[in-house]
This record gives C-alpha cells, structure tokens and sequence, in this order.
C-alpha cells in the first residue's frame, strides 16, 4: 500500500544529532523508515568569514581561512595565499613550494582520517574512530612543531611561511612516513573487512557521472563517479607537477567506491609527502618583499581567482583588490557546499540507516559550508 | 549446602519463623547485592576493555585504577534532574525504565547457581517449569522499551520503539525453537525436562557440543535481545539519537544502561547454563558457581569484543537475517534434535 503524501511524518535530523557532522539540519519526510523528501537547511555555523576579510590585511585574512575546513587547515591556507600571491604579486622560493605541498598533504590526510573515524561512528563503529585519531594526532604533533599550533595553524603568510621547517619535524615526518602505511593498513582492513560494512555501503547512494558534474561535485566524490579530474593534476600548482602520483579513480559511485577512493588518496598523498621530503632544496623561507613589517602595508588592484584542491574538492577563492590595504572582496568556492547540495538525489526512497550512510560519505566540514 | 540453610542454622535461637523469614530476607539482599556488584563488574571491566581495543587508557583517574569511577558515575546519574517530556504518557513512561530493570533482576533468581550459591529456596524456583517462567519474564524486557518509546512523544522514540518490535519479533521465534531443541533432548533423560536443574543434571555432554547449531542460533538471538551494536536497532544511536531511551535522563536512563549491561550479563548465563554446561565442571561441585561465572565471563568478552568491533546492521537486513536464516536453522536444529532424542530413547 501506497501511503498518500499527506501522511508522511516530517522529522528534523539536526542540527543536533549525533551523526550530522556539526550543524547540519535535515528536513526529512518519512514514510515509515523510507525517507521520502530531504531538505538540508544550512547556516546554523555562519559566522560572515568572507565579510570580515574585507576589513583585514591581506595577510591577516589566513587565520579565518584556517577556520573554514578546520580539519584540514593547511589546505585552506594554501588555498588562499594562491590567489593573494597572485593579487600582490608576491613569488614565493621553491623551498616554499615544497614546504607547502608537504604540510598540504598532511593535512590532506589528516581530514580523510577525521573522515574515516566519523564515518565509522555514522556506521555504528566505536573503534575506528580512536584508531584515526591516533594517527591524525601524530600530523598534529608535527604541525605543533612547524607552526606551534595542532588545528588552527596559521602557519603560512604571504610570501613564505611564518617560520622554516625545522630538523626536527623533518625526522618526525619521515617517521610518519614510515609508519603510517602499516597503521592505514590497520584502519583499512577493520572497515573492509567486515560484510556489515560492506553490505552498508555496496550499492547504496549511486551517483551516477552525469548527475555529479551537472550539480557541480568535485574531488573523491567526483572521482569515485568516473571523473578523473583533480585540479593538482589538471591545473598544477605549487610543485605538484615535480612530483610521481596518481589520481585514484572509481566507477562504481556508490559509498564503497567513495570510501575506497579517499583510502587510496591518503597513500598518494603520503607518496607525495615521501617524495617532497627528499626533494625540498634549500633557500628563503620568507620572500623579503613581503617583510613582516611591512606586511600590513601591501597593496594589491585588480581580480584573481585560485583553484587548488583541498580534502574536500576544487576550493576556489575570488579576491578583489581596489588598491587598498585590505581586499575589496573575498569570495569562496566551497566544495563542501556542491557536495551537499546531491544529497536530496541521492537520499531518496532510501532507508533512515541508508540516508545516515550516504550524507557520512560526502565528507561535510561546516566550517567551510556555512563560512 | 545452600546459602538458605546456613542462614537458618545462624538464626534457628530465634526459633522457627523468624528464622526462615530472616533467611528469606537476607538471601534477597544477597541476589541484589550479587546483580548490582556483578553490573559494576562488567560496565568497569566494559570500559576498561574497550579503552584497550581502542588503544587508550579508560579510567583512571577515580579510585585505585579508577575502580571507583562506576560509582561516581552512578552517583551524578542519581542527582541528575529527571527531565519530563510534556506529552508524555505519564504512566507508561515511568513504568518503562521500571520494567526493563525489574525483569531484569527477576530473571537472576530463577537460573541455577550451583550448590554453594543456590538460590533455588524461593517458591518459584522449585517450580517444574522454570525454562518457561524464565523466557516469559526475559519476554517483559522488550515491551518495556516498546512502552518507553511510544510514551515519550517522541518521533525518534517511536520510530525506536517500532524498530524494536520489529527486532523482538524476529528474533524470538528462533530463540524459542533452539530452546525447545533442547527440552526436547533432556526429556530423553529426565522426567522434568522443563527445569533448568534436571536439564543441567541431565547432561552427560553439554548441549553446546551435541547440538552447535542451536548453541549459534542461540546466541545470536541473545545478542539481539541484549541490543548492542550489530543489533541495537531500538537505540541506533548515529540514526534515531537513542531511540526509545531519547527523552530519559538521570536514574531512568540509568535503568536502561543497566538494563542493557545486566541482558548481556543474563544472556551470557543463560547460554552457559544451556549450552556449556552450567554449574558443572571437572573438579568437586561445590565450584559449580565459579565454573558458571568463568563461562560466563568468557562469553561476556565474547560479546564486547562483537560490540565493538561491528558497525550496526540495517533493519530490514536484520529482520531478513532473522526470518530467512535464523527460523529456517533453528528448525533443521530442531529436526537434528530429534534424531539425537531418538538415539537417546532406545
């Protein structure tokens, strides 16, 4: 029996639930344990990032971009400096650039495992969740090292970075690099080898080609539905095109394929990080056009716009400069945003426990949604 | 020599009556003492295994090895403010956490401890039929939690109440089945094959080796009734909050908690006692209750380790499981049982 719309129950999942990934909120209309309609309302986490970088220095604006995909903090900087550099007109040394791509790519790594663990909680799992965060802790460690902060970093500034990477978070980070895949391995195989697990994920939440790129997906949840498209290889910046690595790529779309593809990501990306550890040159850490003193005093005309790819997709940024000290205009493209925008298609006719699985798989961080 | 009569030989100068009464009381106290002290075993021992599995430390901070952080948890649980939903059912609603926890404790008088701990002095345990009296009482466990979720006015509460319905149905049937296998062998050996005594004194193997298929189908629906995580679809907590218990708080949550610690308890007691043999073990009777708890014990890790090493299965699959593999088992289970009662008969 077909129940008749008016008779679907309209619940509210969030924004405080315990697997809504923060803040979000989910209006769901439910027949029975079908859900039928859902609407994710966003906002409950915006704190007008954008608007308060119009009335900050240039190089003052970072530390709200460490604050939008709080898990993965280098990459929103990265993210940022690409267009502000590109704005004043500030060249960064080579030895920057590999400093950049290795903190990147931790950080990289550091928000897939963040993902792994909350996706185990999503699924009912209580144990994975500490064993990625056990790992997550030791890139912390070394973020401690560099920048003297775990999450929210603030560790580059226009033209370099706030100060260079010391001997000793070298050796911490070949010790990482050593070590991790064994401890990836570990994580890998409580997941994938449980049939609950599996019977979980296979299948369910097909997102097909066509459908991603028409709602504007990208990173692992356009490249578990088929698309080889990565902006590190498709459009390289800092020194990614220096460096040996793969995109992986499923053609599945379902949240076996997204979770195989952001596993996979996290060994290319420690690929990286082995490769630019032996490679990074010596040389400036700061470009001296960009002193700290004058910092404050740059002036940047005109409009650029930065795509880089973060954990999480193609995070853009947009800046206007009017010739000020402080940029006319900030303007994000959040990945995180797009993604979540596919849930309503992909969490229709499907079970509560099935939608709970599938918006776990789209990897939201609110912080970079609502900004 | 059961605790009963050494009571009664302590207190006979009082004469007659009130030694019996006295008796009666304090092996009542007994029974409590035991089910709470062996709840705060297993929910220290709990959080102590997981914070292993999980490579941390668990608790540490409260009393040597934290032995006493139980107790402080209990302690703010009982000083917690009682939150009262405003469309509640009021009486359902505070029936609720009542009938989970009272059934619960119910259900450890009838089992047999052994000689040394025998509990077997009240009325009703000396009944023929303590197999049904205890599956009828366990059987009040669910509909505590069925009342509990649609008295709350809750939505996520209701849909945790129905999923629990649906769970108990698929999963008592078989359980049911497997039980019946076995009565239905012991009555090749014993007169009273429905008392969980002569079934145990009964045995010249334990049913667990004679008949594992039962043993499996068994446990597997003691997983279910005591809901943790392949199978705790009442409470879900990443889905539905925390289902039926969502609009608890203070001590009546507390029973809930306990009411799930104190099932897998029981159902790690109850599968010994049917399956592994019970009380009896290689050495001298009077060790029959420690060779209980050790089996116990052992299944109880059992059971934590597929807590937490398991993501939660989905509903419809569960009810699948329980009604295309789970009845259909029980059933061949039941055919094989025959045969053995057969061999036994001739």
């Amino acid at each position: 029996m077909v129940m008749p719309s008016s008779d679907w129950v309209e619940l509210n999942f969030g924004p405080q639930h315990p697997s809504m990934h923060g803040v979000l909120r989910l209006k769901a209309k439910l027949d029975g344990e079908i859900v039928k309609e859902i609407e994710p309302v966003i906002g409950y986490l915006h704190r007008n990032a954008e608007k308060i970088c119009e009335m900050t220095y240039f190089n003052d604006n970072l530390i709200y971009f460490d604050r939008m995909d709080y898990v993965g903090a280098m990459n929103m900087e990265v993210g940022y400096l690409e267009a502000a550099e590109k704005l004043l007109d500030i060249s960064i040394s080579e030895r920057v650039k590999w400093i950049r791509v290795i903190m990147a790519e931790l950080s990289r790594i550091a928000a897939h495992l963040v993902w792994a663990g909350a996706y185990g909680l999503d699924l009912g799992m209580l144990t994975p969740f500490f064993h990625c965060f056990i790992e997550r802790e030791k890139i912390l460690t070394i973020f401690t090292e560099v920048s003297g902060s775990r999450q929210e970093v603030n560790y580059m500034c226009v033209g370099g970075v706030y100060q260079d990477i010391t001997e000793k978070a070298i050796n911490e980070i070949e010790d990482f690099v050593r070590e991790f895949p064994k401890r990836l391995k570990d994580i890998f195989n409580m997941l994938m080898k449980n049939d609950i697990f599996l019977s979980r994920t296979k299948g369910i939440g097909i997102l097909d080609k066509e459908t991603a790129i028409s709602y504007g997906v990208t990173g692992p949840m356009l490249r578990a539905s088929g698309v080889e498209y990565d902006v590190r290889k498709a459009e390289p910046y800092l020194v990614y095109d220096q460096v040996n690595f793969d995109i992986p790529v499923s053609y599945k779309g379902d949240n076996l394929a997204r979770v195989l593809v952001r596993f996979e990501e996290m060994r290319q990306s420690l690929k990286i990080v082995e490769q630019a550890v032996k490679k990074i040159p010596d040389g400036p850490y700061f470009n001296p056009k960009a002193k700290k003193s004058l910092m404050i005093r740059m002036r940047g005309e005109g409009d650029v716009y930065a795509r880089t790819e973060s954990s999480k997709g193609e995070f853009g940024v947009y800046i206007v400069g009017d010739g000020g000290v402080k940029p006319y205009r900030v303007r994000v493209r959040s990945p995180t945003l797009r993604n979540l925008s596919v849930l309503p298609e992909l969490a229709k006719d499907v079970m509560i426990a099935d939608m709970i699985a599938i918006s776990g798989t789209l990897d939201l961080v609110f912080g970079e949604i609502d900004r | 020599m059961n605790i009963l009569l050494r009571l009664q030989e302590l207190f006979s100068p009082l004469g007659h009556l009130a030694s019996y009464i006295l008796a009666y009381i304090f092996e009542s106290l007994f029974l409590v003492i035991f089910v709470t002290i062996s709840l705060i075993v297993m929910i220290y021992v709990f959080r102590k295994y997981m914070a292993r599995v999980q490579q941390r430390i668990g608790p540490n901070r409260v009393g040597k090895f934290g032995l006493l952080q139980l107790i402080a948890d209990a302690l703010k649980l009982v000083g917690k403010e009682n939150i009262l939903p405003k469309n509640r059912d009021d009486l359902p609603y505070k029936l609720a956490p009542a009938m989970v926890f009272v059934s619960l404790v119910l259900a450890f008088t009838i089992l047999p401890y052994g000689d040394f701990f025998y509990l077997g002095s009240f009325t009703v345990t000396h009944s023929e039929v303590t197999i049904i009296l205890l599956f009828g009482i366990i059987a009040i466990m669910p509909i505590g939690e069925v009342l509990a979720g649609i008295s709350s006015a809750n939505k996520y509460a209701l849909l945790g109440a129905l999923r629990a319905v649906a769970k108990d149905v698929s999963f008592e049937i078989p359980m049911m089945l497997s039980v019946l296998a076995i009565v239905m062998m012991a009555s090749a050996r014993t007169p009273s094959s429905l008392s969980l005594e002569s079934i145990i004194s009964s045995e010249f193997l334990p049913y667990g080796i004679l008949e594992p298929i039962g043993l499996f189908v068994f446990f597997i629906s003691m997983v279910a009734r005591a809901s943790y995580t392949p199978f705790d679809l009442g409470e879900s907590d990443s889905e539905l909050v925390s289902g039926h218990s969502t609009e608890y708080s203070g001590m009546r949550f507390g029973m809930f908690y306990m009411g799930m610690f104190g099932s897998i308890f029981l159902g790690s007691l109850i599968v010994s006692i049917l399956y592994l043999g019970g009380p009896s073990g290689p050495l001298e009777s009077s060790l029959g209750f420690i060779w209980l708890i050790i089996k116990a014990a052992i299944l109880v890790l059992i059971s934590f380790t597929v807590w937490l090493s398991m993501p939660r299965i989905r509903i419809d699959k569960f009810i699948n499981f329980g009604w295309k593999y789970l009845i259909p088992i029980a059933m061949i289970n039941l055919i094989l049982a025959g045969i053995i009662t057969l061999g036994w008969g001739l």
